[in-house]
């Protein structure tokens, strides 16, 4: 018992793996009060699902004003199909909320998205041109 | 009586299936997004993958060259099995997220 002790010194993984690893953005904007966990949730959500890319730029584009599936099926250039279930999965994981609850309502970032739009911005960045 | 090793790698090669589903919709978003987090998606689907095609490799080696390691390797094939079958039920869950 105290041999494998020996051999196996209990230490925790933190002390062995720079921190900087586990921060998302590095330390260059440490002003902005960006919830990390949520920063992780969206990148997993845009970079790790199909059409990741077109749900961040759904999120890009009704973050001002509020649009309904078919305005921003036509802004993006995109299936109205394709938009609305975007929209759905995007109100299952809480990111869009209907403004008003009838037929063709406009969507909007819901309150925690809006409150890390900064995150949004940064995928954004990433996405550019195209 | 269930033969656990040929079990285990059936369930191997749909770990492969599975993750090659998950490197095409990574793959995909990479050529959109260029970040740490694609590129880092991509690489640890593709180490999984490396993982279960050596497993497929190693019952490989194990069947065709060597009756006697075939026996001893009869006796724990359980555990193998049940090691790919939880991965197996693990990228399920990952593939239907991220094809959803």
């Amino acid at each position: 018992m105290i041999g494998s002790l020996v051999i196996f010194p209990v230490f925790s993984i933190m002390q062995i793996i720079p921190k900087s690893i586990f921060s998302f953005s590095g330390t260059e904007n440490g002003q902005s009060e960006e919830n990390p966990r949520f920063k992780m949730i969206l990148w997993m959500f845009v970079a790790g699902t199909r059409g990741g890319a077109n749900r961040a730029r759904i999120l890009n584009l009704i973050k001002e004003t509020p649009m309904n599936a078919h305005k921003i099926a036509k802004s993006l250039n995109l299936d109205h199909k394709t938009v609305a279930h975007h929209l759905k999965i995007l109100t299952k994981n809480d990111l869009v909320e209907k403004a008003e609850k009838t037929y063709g309502a406009e969507y909007q970032l819901s309150g925690i998205m809006s409150k890390n739009q900064n995150v949004l911005e940064e995928i954004m960045n990433k996405i550019g041109t195209k | 009586m269930v033969d656990f090793m040929l079990a285990a790698v059936v369930s191997a090669f749909l770990n492969i299936g599975l993750l090659g589903v998950a490197i095409g919709t990574y793959v995909q978003n990479l050529r959109v997004i260029r970040s740490y987090y694609t590129s880092g998606l991509v690489l640890v689907a593709f180490l999984l993958m490396i993982q279960n095609i050596v497993i497929v490799l190693f019952w490989f080696t194990l069947y065709m060259d060597d009756k006697a390691l075939m026996m001893s390797a009869d006796m724990v094939a359980h555990y193998l099995f049940s090691i790919n079958v939880i991965q197996t039920i693990g990228l399920s869950v990952l593939v239907w997220i991220t094809r959803r």
